[in-house]
């Protein structure tokens, strides 16, 4: 086969590739709509952000005045100004966006609220307070609600005692610091209570988590509690744990609480507790909507979390379709 | 002097001793005195942590003796967890399943056609140079039709076995086939884009790393970041063994690593082909004005580099219970950093699989004592970052060398006229340099 028969087959073999996977990233939009809602997501490669997506996207389907355009971010904060700036040039009726980070997306919301356009943010905020709303979680009641359910699980107030092994998100990240900060203003003021590892990150990550957890089974023969910082890490821990047969003396408690992920692992027994963080998408497109009628919305809403155990985790999952 | 000699041609080896003789003298010890480190427990969790870099090296390793490299294999093993975790816990014709059970046929038929033509070409009296064989007059008797039937005849055992697999959900062993296929199908591309485009392999890898991280996503589909695997639940069983232990001894991820290095080692020390991967890393000119078929060796190189990639999702999925398309991020500059780190020269030509598989336990047992010790993640990358310094240092110069400089320093300081003399020819010599830059 001489050079140029390579690349002709080279590129059929591509061509025939291309076509088979075309029709599952094409999807027409939808028509005739009275509103079009831009909403600008970080990314979506992460199980929270595409339950985030899902939750958006089925409150949509419940308005068929609303057109919803989605944006992926692709976690890259140049990638998120474009698709922002993109949606002001389409002349949205209202602006949706979950930035990727503040300081980035600052300058850009700006300049959307400049062009009239309503803008809600979600999760994380950004460095000026002219938007419209923003509607988030809060993980430092988040992390002090875990503390409070590892304190009763290991003694309870005054008198619980017990080794915690505490697997940390990204460490240059913000809900990571949230959620360590708020479990620790409880479960410090606890003597018995000892903390095994050193700010050990697993980013966010059940892979890396389940090599840490490895290591750290090794190195110290009591473990009583581990707490993932998500439901992924506390997963890997339970699996590390489990291949080691060490799984029964230990609890593992996450946070996040998605129907697919944290609340299977609960209901199944393997992780004793995990804490919902609530996605903001079909709260966000609420209001948008009600801001469009007219109505007036406040400048913060916080979501609530919510404990999820072995009693409610089966109810949730029929909720979601997953029973 | 010739233990010296000696020292420095092992300085490899001294290494992972240092670094095993430290873990052993500063790792903690368990309430019943014994030493974590050394524990058989600890140090089979090591080679069982390091088998997905450490496949994934091997096959590099490959790639960069060529003087190629492949920034491809990260998002490939990504590919190949997301191919793995579908076709273990969904059944019909899945986006997976149409690209995997394909490959698979192809890569059968090729692999038929390629080893019966050698076979039998083998059996006719050789002779003359290596070139001479091409010259030789074209039987297609020999060279296509019975090759080809045998091509046909091994395609069609392997649909026979596979395609009804679709309808149920694949088993290990068809997995064990299919996937590691489809990586090197997708591992020939690239390597017949560099060679029929004559393209740097840098920009070719790094394209098709973005797009396979594209065609991840595609096919895990829009609505799952991750795709959970439970044995038991919504996959077979089978899938435990790929990470149980052998006998209660050996890990199989490691198994398959060190599998891995036997058959590289064997195949680039002992067999016509490793001579011309060391030959075309040498001087890839020579070697094709040699006859040399310096462009089926490469596409070969990288077809390797991508099977081991996908070999290694598997093992990734039957590890962590999970495909996802991000999985392998960052993985093609650990695995580049073992090679390196094991004495490989970037340059290609020079190097072998052995000090791969010494990189890869120097980078595994360095994480793991860090780890032991318990130091903060952070810190354990500012760590990472200077035991690759300071180990390449000592692989690709002497001490000699480093020293150089400060001794020209000195020289220079004792004849001040030398000085403007010496830094003039040093000038000229970069300027050369940079000109025959290819």
């Amino acid at each position: 086969m001489n050079r140029r028969d390579l690349l002709k087959t080279t590129a059929l073999a591509l061509g025939a590739g291309v076509t088979l996977y075309l029709p599952a990233g094409w999807r027409p939009a939808r028509a005739a709509a009275k509103w079009r809602i831009g909403f600008s997501q970080a990314t979506t490669l992460e199980p929270w952000r595409v339950q985030f997506n899902k939750d958006i996207k089925a409150e949509a389907e419940k308005h068929p005045e609303v057109e919803l355009l989605i944006a992926d971010g692709e976690d890259k904060t140049e990638k998120q100004v474009a698709d922002v700036e993109n949606f002001i040039r389409q002349e949205v009726d209202a602006l949706l966006i979950s930035p990727k980070e503040s300081a980035g997306l600052t300058g850009v919301v700006d300049k959307a609220i400049d062009a009239k356009i309503p803008v809600f943010v979600l999760d994380r905020n950004v460095d000026t307070k002219r938007y419209t709303q923003f509607i988030g979680g809060d993980n430092v009641v988040i992390g002090k609600a875990v503390g409070d359910f590892v304190v009763k699980a290991l003694g309870g107030p005054g008198k619980a005692t017990g080794n915690i092994v505490e697997i940390w998100g990204g460490l240059g990240t913000q809900p990571a610091h949230d959620r360590s900060d708020g479990f620790h203003s409880v479960a410090d003021k606890e003597k018995g209570l000892k903390f095994l590892l050193d700010k050990q990150s697993a980013d966010w990550k059940q892979n890396l988590a389940y090599d840490i957890m490895t290591t750290a089974l090794r190195n110290f023969e009591k473990i009583d509690l581990v707490y993932g910082h998500n439901d992924p890490m506390a997963y890997g821990a339970y699996l590390a744990a489990k291949d080691a047969g060490r799984e029964k003396e230990i609890k593992f408690v996450g946070v996040d609480g998605l129907p697919n992920e944290g609340v299977v692992w609960v209901n199944k027994g393997e992780l004793a507790a995990t804490f919902l963080y609530p996605t903001p998408g079909a709260e966000g497109l609420r209001q948008a909507i009600k801001l469009l009628n007219g109505e007036k919305v406040e400048k913060t809403i916080v979501l609530p979390t919510m404990a999820i155990t072995k009693e409610n985790a089966p109810e949730i999952l029929k909720q979601n379709g997953l029973g | 002097m010739t233990v010296l000699r000696l020292l420095s041609r092992t300085k490899l080896y001294w290494g992972l001793l240092v670094i095993l003789l430290i873990g052993i003298a500063f790792s903690p010890v368990s309430g019943s005195g014994r030493n974590i480190f050394l524990s058989y427990g600890n140090l089979t969790d090591v080679l069982r942590q390091v088998s997905i870099t450490g496949l994934v090296a091997v096959g590099m390793t490959v790639v960069i003796l060529i003087a190629g490299i492949d920034l491809s294999v990260g998002s490939v093993m990504a590919f190949g967890t997301v191919l793995t975790a579908t076709l273990l816990t969904e059944d019909g014709w899945t986006s997976s399943a149409t690209v995997a059970v394909p490959a698979a046929i192809l890569v059968a038929f090729a692999a038929a056609f390629l080893l019966v033509r050698f076979l039998w070409r083998g059996l006719r009296p050789q002779a003359g140079p290596v070139g001479a064989r091409r010259q030789a007059a074209r039987d297609p008797l020999r060279d296509g039709w019975i090759p080809g039937a045998a091509g046909l005849a091994l395609a069609a055992l392997v649909a026979a076995w596979l395609v009804p697999q679709i309808d149920t959900k694949f088993g290990v062993p068809a997995l064990l086939l299919a996937v590691p296929c489809t990586g090197l199908l997708v591992g020939a591309v690239s390597g017949a884009i560099i060679v029929a485009g004559r393209l740097q392999p840098f920009i070719v890898t790094l394209a098709m790393m973005v797009g396979m991280l594209g065609l991840s996503r595609l096919t895990a589909g829009q609505d799952s970041a991750v795709l959970p695997v439970y044995a038991g639940t919504n996959a077979t069983e089978d899938i435990e063994l790929l990470r149980s232990m052998l006998w209660g001894v050996l890990p199989v991820p490691g198994l398959f690593f060190l599998a891995a290095v036997a058959v590289f080692a064997a195949l680039l020390r002992l067999t016509v082909f490793g001579r011309y991967v060391y030959a075309i890393g040498g001087n890839e000119e020579a070697a094709r004005l040699s006859g040399i078929p310096v462009d089926r060796v490469k596409i070969a190189a990288y077809a390797f580099s991508g099977m081991l990639a996908t070999l290694a999702g598997i093992l990734y999925v039957a590890q962590y219970r999970q495909g996802k398309p991000d999985a392998g991020a960052g993985l093609e500059l650990d695995a580049i950093a073992a090679v390196v780190i094991g004495g490989t020269s970037l340059m290609g030509g020079r190097g072998a699989l052995a000090g791969t598989l010494v990189g890869v336990l120097i980078f595994g047992l360095l994480s793991n004592i860090l780890q032991l010790h318990n130091i903060n993640s952070n810190l354990q990358l500012v760590f990472k970052g200077a035991i690759i310094v300071v180990t390449v240092l000592l692989q690709e110069r002497n001490l000699a060398d480093l020293l150089a400089p400060f001794r020209t320093a000195r020289a220079a300081r004792q004849a001040p006229a030398a000085r403007t003399e010496a830094t003039g020819q040093q000038g000229s010599s970069l300027i050369h340099r940079e000109g025959t830059q290819p």
